[in-house]
């Protein structure tokens, strides 16, 4: 789901980043989904080598992939190169200073100069790795200390091996290559053409986090030197770089950890954390909608890998899974939580919170009782349950109508009675849909107001501090508030914008 | 999106509106003090310590606000009425519960305005009809056969008074369920109830169905969180599986909803966030709302 605010915004990010020719590339592709290169040019109207700079550069970011297509065509197979542009890579560069954070909290600070470097350059090979960390000291590192870094950052899977440069697309499902941001309705998503590439291109498990793909075959006493003297070759041209899902997948822990410690309490937060850990490699992807079975005995060991939850007793435990939603005794002792459903009630949170500062107390007691009725409620009976005056209710409704934030339909009925009755619900997928557009609305904003602000006092900036007195100070003091507040704005948006598109 | 069109599906007639708050408190009983005193007072304590204990007032909106005569369907025969009145006073009877508005009965009728007029009158006065005020449109005169006692979509409910929805007295019973609800830390509806009629802690009588409407508004507040008791630790006191509420908020009874990040921001309670683009008349580099939020 890439909406129209969400290409401007990732557009904007590509701009600030790299400039406005690689941003002219990225947003074609945002635009008209995967091109060839001959059709990029044909929509950019720019050079061939000004294409394929900027291909290159948002490659070696990964914010492109590049994949090769067999089509079925009346002289037999034709095979084509194509790019697909990664919207939710671009977007990840906002979360940089998120993913250094995750880091820091867990390994050392090699570790977070590694991951640092990853982010800046996009991809790295090994020596390209020693050669970096080289020259911010005065003496050269070791490789061993620059692998020994690397060998944690892909044992906890927050590095990983980048994908195949050109994965082969064998003639695709029908339909698959439809426009990035058009609305799909229909309720079954078909697979789409990032997740086969995606399939194609990394490598399979074992050898994605490992620093020698080859190991085996190196201490392979059997094998040839020549060969092992290939392999070494290769393995130090292997560029590796971040791995965003494990970092979306270590966000959305905290944040549905979070979010049962708010709901319930400290105990079922703990017991939640156990369960995630506990499963955390056996997560097939970030999304889970339900957590992978665990049982009892397993959740109870890996509490108490930590102090708190070392003072959780057996039925502190079962009581916070039944807290959970889980049905004791059943399964065989193997208990799964319902993850969307938390992350649902902290998107509907999120709604309600606009809709409450937007349009006040009354519509937002109406819009939550929409929003957890299956179907249609009318009028009346809207404003019986909200305790709103019968004769406002409608008022209230039809602005949140107009708004996109409710569904109405009208419905006649001939009889003696009342004829018209209005019927109103929340369309809970186009509304998510549009809520997100809104905050990446908000979110360019925020980061153009920020521009904005640069610009305008920029100057100030260059100002030697013992100059900076009176009405200067005053200023200068307004523009480092300003910048404070929209970044930190922006970095709790991105939060939400993660919530509703990343969670 | 589904809907195309954003004309106004609804006549926005808005009428209103003289304010009924001198008999709006009538509600709240002495007794709630029983409860107040017992726990310390708080802000219920303060916003109905103005009533006087003493006054006692009928139970109208509880007990329907008129009594049901037994009456032919007809005009009775004892009452000679002129024509005009008779045809009236059959569109109205005719419409039972539901009366009927004078604009209405003038279509349904083609009697003119002052023959209209005046039948209204002499049946008042006959006490064949009576005028009610009508909860979606104050200033309509809508009519109603003696006989009858308006229905809920005339009165508004029971939760109306005159035409007006009772918000002081509503207000003031979420707050002391609310109170309610944080001492018990686990509360059921039936221990409310039992709570309420111990406590007599309102003058009227309040239903277990009245409860769970008061109820399901504080979840609808986010104040109450409504769930299913799990029988263990602070649930022991309520069998497992049946229905009970929690204060949100674990400091006091009462707590504001989160605002989240969105909300936070000028965009995202910005009424004009549809017309604002980047380099539009309105932009995030001329809105004043910014200029507001960034002013220190
Ligand atoms: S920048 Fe200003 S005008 Fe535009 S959406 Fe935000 S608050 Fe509204």
């Amino acid at each position: 789901m890439v909406t129209q605010y969400g290409i401007k915004f990732a557009v904007h990010i590509i701009t600030n980043h790299f400039g406005n020719l690689v941003a002219k590339v990225c947003e074609c592709l945002l635009r008209r989904g995967p091109l060839t290169f001959e059709q990029l040019v044909r929509f950019t109207e720019l050079t061939k080598e000004q294409v394929k700079n900027s291909l290159l550069v948002l490659i070696q970011h990964n914010c492109v992939q590049a994949f090769i297509l067999e089509q079925e065509g009346r002289e037999g197979l034709k095979v084509n190169t194509q790019y697909l542009v990664l919207f939710d890579n671009i977007l990840h560069r906002l979360r940089f200073p998120k993913f250094l954070e995750i880091v820091s909290q867990d390994l050392d600070e090699e570790c977070v100069e590694l991951l640092e470097g990853l982010l800046r350059d996009g991809r790295l090979t090994l020596k390209q790795m020693v050669d970096r960390a080289s020259q911010r000291r005065e003496n050269a590192v070791a490789l061993d200390v620059v692998q020994g870094s690397l060998r944690k950052l892909l044992m906890i899977q927050y590095v990983e091996r980048c994908p195949a440069p050109e994965p082969v697309l064998s003639p695709p499902v029908e339909q698959d290559t439809k426009k990035r941001g058009a609305k799909s309705k229909r309720a079954e998503k078909p697979e789409t053409i990032e997740h086969r590439i995606f399939e194609a291109a990394v490598p399979a498990e074992g050898i994605r986090f490992s620093l020698t793909a080859n190991s085996e075959l190196i201490n392979n006493s059997d094998i040839s030197p020549m060969r092992v003297g290939e392999n070494v070759a290769k393995e130090d041209s292997t560029p590796f770089r971040a791995n965003f899902e494990e970092f979306i997948r270590r966000l959305r822990h905290k944040v549905l950890i979070e979010k049962v410690r708010t709901t319930h309490d400290d105990d079922a937060a703990a017991v939640l954390r156990a369960i995630l850990d506990g499963t955390r490699n056996a997560e097939k992807k970030v999304k889970m909608e339900k957590s992978v079975p665990l049982t009892l005995d397993a959740i109870f060991t890996e509490l108490q890998k930590t102090e708190n939850g070392r003072a959780m007793t057996m039925e502190r435990v079962r009581s916070s899974l039944v807290l959970l939603g889980c049905d004791l005794g059943k399964y065989n002792d193997s208990y799964t939580i319902e993850l969307k459903k938390i992350i649902d009630s902290a998107r509907d949170e999120e709604v309600e919170s606009i809709v409450l500062k937007r349009y006040g107390r009354d519509a937002y007691r109406m819009f939550r009782l929409l929003s957890r009725t299956d179907g249609f409620l009318e009028t009346d009976k809207i404003a019986e349950s909200t305790f709103v005056e019968k004769r406002d209710t409608p008022k209230i409704l039809y602005k949140l109508w107009k708004d996109d934030y409710l569904h109405m339909e009208k419905l006649v009925l001939n009889g003696a009675r009342q004829s018209k009755f209005l019927l109103w619900k929340v369309n809970k997928p186009i509304l998510l849909e549009h809520v997100l557009d809104e905050m990446h609305h908000a979110a360019l904003n925020l980061s153009l107001r920020l521009a904005y602000e640069q610009e305008k006092d920029g100057e100030l900036l260059t100002v030697p501090k013992d100059k900076i007195v009176g009405q200067l100070q005053q200023r200068y003091k307004r523009l480092r508030n300003a910048w404070l507040l929209l970044e930190s704005s922006l970095m709790k948006l991105d939060d939400a914008l993660m919530l509703f598109h990343d969670f | 999106m589904p809907l195309s069109s954003k004309s106004h599906p609804i006549s926005t007639s808005t009428s209103d509106a003289s304010s009924a708050t001198s008999k709006k408190n009538h509600r709240v009983a002495a007794a709630a003090e029983s409860y107040t005193s017992d726990n310390g007072g708080g802000s219920t304590a303060s916003s109905i310590s103005f009533l006087t204990p003493c006054q006692v007032f009928p139970l109208v909106r509880m007990q329907g606000s008129s009594l049901k005569r037994k009456r032919p369907d007809n005009v009775p025969s004892s009452v000679s009425l002129t024509d005009a009145e008779r045809v009236l006073y059959n569109v109205i009877q005719g419409k039972r519960d539901l009366g009927i508005w004078s604009k209405e009965m003038k279509e349904e009728t083609n009697l003119p305005d002052n023959v209209v007029r005046k039948a209204l009158a002499s049946l008042q006065v006959k006490k064949l009809i009576k005028e009610v005020v009508n909860c979606q449109n104050k200033a309509k005169k809508h009519y109603i056969a003696s006989e009858f006692k308006p229905s809920k979509e005339i009165t508004g409910g029971d939760w109306y008074s005159e035409g007006n929805l009772d918000k002081d007295f509503i207000e003031i019973v979420k707050d002391v369920f609310l109170k309610i609800i944080f001492i018990q830390k686990v509360a059921t509806v039936d221990g409310i109830l039992e709570w309420v009629k111990k406590n007599h802690a309102f003058h009227v009588e309040l239903t277990s169905h009245q409860i769970e409407e008061i109820l399901q508004a504080l979840v609808l507040d986010d104040q109450i969180i409504e769930m299913e008791s799990t029988g263990f630790g602070e649930f022991a006191s309520v069998p497992a599986g049946r229905v009970c509420y929690r204060c949100k908020n674990k400091r006091g009874p009462k707590g504001e909803p989160k605002i989240g990040a969105m909300a936070s921001i000028p965009c995202g309670v910005c009424p004009r966030i549809s017309s604002c683009t980047p380099d539009g008349i309105i932009s995030p580099r001329t809105c004043v709302y910014y200029q507001k939020w960034l002013d220190f």
